[in-house]
């Protein structure tokens, strides 16, 4: 019974030291950024020759989500904090929040005054706020240190007049400032959306972070799942998991799961998800990973929404749904909830089933459907239109609503009969 | 003199103002409560996991999946979304596993939030230990509108809660002294499908979804609760995807279970669900639904027992089936109502009657009433509105001339085969459109009409419920007010304004049956005025 416990807390330990390492950006991207060809090498000198040699620049991050710009980028920067501590400060925007000019400006104020240790006021102007990031901009030029502004979501800056795109570079051209840009985005045709005078100040300097190849994905998880022999976990336990491990990795299923996830989401952020889903699912009792707890979390990615929705209809909803689907099967252009009703009736009366429900019910049916997004209004502006004459339309085509009736449990005959009319 | 009622104010303040303040002045204000770190944490008892498991029947599999994606204690995690069905039960499994784990969260639905600014302060609220209370007059701690702002606040709040919960960690056992567990703190979002009719969901819900990345703080875990599948969520701005986790329905085997829950007499109750558990369950499965059907039939079940606390046998069983039967066919028919006046008439009604029979007629005799009141010229215009939106406009003079005689008598032809098609286009578009638009000044002509013929009639009956004597003015205000409420009570819908006019037009959003059953409660023949193509 100890000893159970004990090989409890050990695969605790375990899993937690997992968990955090598939949690934690940095430890992740540090060793694909080890070559010199490597995004991570190029950025890193392109940012510190301008940190050295006092000049402006601008740069484009681009990659789909999950590819780890910003994880790279973060391991640049606490480097280059490392190496130069006084010559660098960081200022953060983010397009989801910032957007808005106004916003961005006290941001940025804000954050400026929080590195220098000045007072921030919360009611600074626009006018104020630009011209204090003017002045904070000449000031650090003649003091030798450079501003690096990161703009996550770049595409959301580059929406609306680009106020802020365009002030920013504008500064930069002046003779005294010395600040880098750095945009990162998911969009690769970002640059196509600035306008001409923002596009004209800036340097089309893009870097492209792709998915790594697949003896470098194999070569990855491996180093990920495997526990470090010099932790605090007992030897003999780190040995036995990482053999384990290894023999996992080589199983020819296992390559197959992981090329099926892959094909869906191919960045190194979703299979660090892929990846987390699969140690949470570790058997605490046994201790060691299995292929039974990836496969769980590949099923688990795969589902079908729709055909889970349909199964948890009742058989008046499946009724519902089946007199929508030959309503426009008859061609009938738009249908409301009328009209499915005198489509019931006139099934009912054709073949007598045993399912005739009033009114009331079919309605709070009806609505069961709309609130699974099964069916929905076709516009959004019939407030003045009670819910029963608002025309609808199915959200699921007819094969997904047969294979659904299939795979429904005690499924009434007639239904599928109708389907196949 | 009433100088308490009206003191000397220097700025003008009307008396009830005057009065009320004087009042709050003279009462001590409560103490009011002050919530500290130990409110984190769910302030009960905890749970053990069997009791979780054996509390929430079906649900076996859903607990143990969502304790491994928590993790263990101080274990990041990346964001979860339950979703499920309605009351597939994955807030109270979510909220119990919180007491079950003993960790410090952090709760908010966006039905009680419903506005993104709402939503923020509620969580910096609750982060930062502030009671709405009527000392501040109930306003937030800090004032959050836009989500810049609401990242900047939520971070010095989570920081100052984690280094709080980071003290409190070195310290004795959190068990003893109610104290949640563990340093990291879990923010629950809970019906976020509602986000999706918010004015701003196209900057809120990336927003919240890309909230881990933004944050950065390894610390906090984020759980969304949604009634809708992740695929109604899908934008133009794509995420890396919480982690999904998924409520079924229940089965029937399930949903015995949890009926069969907390039943004094247990083998009663499972001869009850086996009649009616099946049928119950083809109209609909979930438990709110069939808990509010199987309670009022369950009291009509036991009636014809004697000793309730009894297990019945096999002929018992058959005797109770054959009482019940009549009853679930019509209870399939209901949906839950909540009847405005009281089932004292209709249970002494069902006691004097014995047959069968009478007992089927009690029943219909309670639908044709309605069972709500309404003051009669608010019923008068409900009629009128009913058929202005069902008569075309065209057929008001010769339905309503001045003598008041509807005459409503087509002459009769033979239908022949392009009338009947052309009837059958005219009624499948008279249901695709619905009820059509009046202006205002066509209802109060019908309503004239229609209670000038009520006039005649009741002074036959010497009734003095309509009052004319007041003028033709006097009622006119009197009906504008009870329009106006039945706009807001949605039986009368205000539609747009007419394009040439520009005057607002109307619409009835009353069915035929309720129109129907108010007529007779008035004794107005309604299907006589009513146009049938």
């Amino acid at each position: 019974m100890g000893r159970e416990k004990e090989k409890e807390k050990l695969s605790e330990k375990a899993l937690n030291l997992l968990r955090s390492r598939l949690s934690d950006p940095n430890f992740i991207f540090r060793p694909l950024s080890d070559s010199p060809d490597s995004n991570y090498s190029k950025l890193k000198f392109i940012i510190s020759t301008s940190v050295t040699e006092a000049c402006n620049n601008s740069i484009l991050l681009l990659g789909p989500r999950g590819s780890g710009k910003v994880a790279v980028l973060e391991l640049v920067l606490s480097d280059l904090l490392q190496q130069y501590p006084e010559a660098i400060s960081v200022i953060r925007l983010n397009g989801l929040l910032h957007s808005d000019d106004n916003c961005a400006l006290k941001e940025i104020a804000r954050q400026l005054c929080m590195e220098h240790q000045l007072l921030f006021s919360k009611v600074a102007s626009f006018d104020d706020n630009s011209q204090f990031m003017i002045a904070m901009l000449r000031e650090c030029g003649l003091a030798h240190k450079t501003i690096i502004f990161v703009l996550d979501e770049f595409d959301f800056f580059a929406q609306g007049k680009q106020r802020l795109l365009y002030s920013l570079l504008d500064a930069m051209q002046s003779v005294n400032s010395q600040a880098v840009v750095i945009g990162v985005s998911c969009r690769l045709d970002v640059d196509q959306l600035l306008e001409k005078r923002v596009r004209s100040r800036f340097s089309h300097r893009k870097l492209l972070f792709l998915s790594p190849s697949k003896e470098d994905t194999e070569r990855f998880i491996e180093h990920i799942l495997s526990l470090p022999m010099d932790s605090s976990l007992p030897h003999n336990y780190t040995a036995e998991f990482n053999g384990r491990l290894k023999k996992l990795l080589s199983d020819e299923r296992f390559k197959e799961l992981i090329d099926t996830y892959l094909s869906f989401n191919f960045t190194i952020g979703h299979l660090v998800r892929f990846l987390f889903q699969a140690v949470s699912y570790m058997d605490l009792s046994a201790g060691f990973l299995s292929l039974g707890n990836f496969k769980t979390a590949l099923s688990s990615n795969q589902r079908q929404p729709k055909l889970e929705c349909i199964r948890d209809c009742s058989v008046l909803e499946l009724y519902m749904m089946v007199c929508m689907k030959r309503l426009e099967v008859k061609e009938q252009a738009s249908y409301n909830f009328y009209s499915v009703m005198t489509e019931y009736k006139s099934i009912h009366d054709s073949f007598q089933t045993s399912d005739y429900y009033a009114a009331n019910v079919c309605l709070r049916a009806f609505e069961h459907l709309l609130q699974c997004q099964l069916i929905s209004f076709i516009d959004n502006k019939g407030h003045n239109q009670s819910v029963e004459f608002r025309p609808v339309k199915l959200l699921i085509s007819s094969a997904e609503l047969h294979q659904g009736l299939k795979s429904y449990q005690q499924c009434p005959a007639i239904l599928l009969k109708l389907m196949d009319r | 003199m009433a100088t308490e009622e009206s003191p000397q104010v220097t700025r003008r303040a009307t008396r009830s103002y005057s009065a009320s303040n004087t009042a709050i002045e003279s009462t001590n204000l409560p103490e009011s409560y002050k919530p500290t770190i130990n409110d984190l944490g769910f302030r009960q008892q905890p749970l053990r996991l069997e009791d979780l498991l054996s509390s929430f029947p079906g649900r076996r599999s859903q607990i143990l999946e969502l304790l491994r994606l928590l993790g263990p204690l101080n274990s990041p995690m990346f964001p979860i979304l339950v979703y499920g069905g309605p009351s597939t039960g994955k807030t109270s499994v979510t909220l119990q596993v919180f007491r079950h784990l003993n960790r410090p969260f952090i709760y908010s639905s966006c039905i009680t939030c419903y506005s993104p600014r709402i939503l923020f302060e509620s969580i910096l609220n609750q982060l930062l230990f502030h009671r709405k209370d009527s000392g501040h007059s109930y306003s937030s701690v800090k004032r959050c509108e836009r989500p810049s702002d609401f990242v900047n606040y939520l971070r010095e709040a989570l920081e100052n809660v984690l280094t709080n919960l980071k003290g409190n960690s070195g310290k004795v056992s959190s068990k003893m002294s109610g104290r949640p567990d563990g340093t990291m703190v879990y923010l629950v979002f809970d019906n976020l499908e509602r986000i999706r009719d918010w004015d701003k969901s196209s900057t809120i819900l990336p927003f919240l979804f890309n909230l881990n990345d933004i944050l950065k703080m390894p610390e906090v875990g984020l759980i969304f609760i949604s009634n809708t599948s992740p695929d109604t969520y899908y934008l133009n701005i794509g995420y890396v995807e919480p982690i999904p986790l998924y409520f079924p329905d229940y089965t029937e085997d399930d949903l015995r279970h949890i009926f069969m829950a907390n039943q004094t007499n247990s083998r009663l109750y499972a001869s009850f669900l086996d009649v009616v558990l099946r049928p119950f369950c083809r109209v609909t499965r979930q438990v709110d639904e069939l808990a509010a059907a199987f309670s009022s039939l369950f009291k009509k079940y036991s009636e014809p027992l004697s000793d309730k606390e009894v297990a019945p046998n096999e002929e018992m069983k058959r005797r109770l089936f054959s009482h019940i039967r009549p009853h679930i066919a019509s209870a399939l028919n209901e949906t839950f109502q909540v009847r405005s006046q009281p089932l004292l008439k209709a249970e002494t009604n069902e006691e004097t009657k014995k047959t069968n029979s009478s007992r089927m007629l009690g029943i219909r005799e309670d639908f044709d009433k309605i069972d709500f009141h309404m003051s009669t010229s608010a019923k008068y215009l409900l009629i009128s509105a009913f058929l202005a939106s069902r008569n075309p406009a065209t057929l008001d003079a010769s339905l309503f001339d001045s003598t008041g005689v509807s005459d409503s008598r087509k002459r009769k032809r033979k239908a022949s085969e392009k009338s009947m098609d052309q009837k059958e286009m005219a009624e499948q578009e008279l249901l695709m459109k619905g009820p059509g638009t009046f202006p205002l000044e066509r209802l109060l002509a019908i309503f004239q009409c229609i209670t000038s013929l009520a006039e005649d009639s009741l002074d036959e009956e010497e009734s003095h419920e309509l009052t004319v004597e007041g003028g033709s003015r006097g009622l006119m205000s009197d009906v504008l007010l009870q329009l106006s409420s039945l706009c807001n009570a949605n039986f009368i819908i205000k539609g747009g304004s007419c394009p040439l006019e520009g005057s607002t037009r109307y619409r009835t959003a009353v069915s035929e049956d309720l129109a129907l059953k108010v007529a007779r409660s008035l004794k107005f023949p309604l299907s006589k005025y009513l146009y049938r193509r």
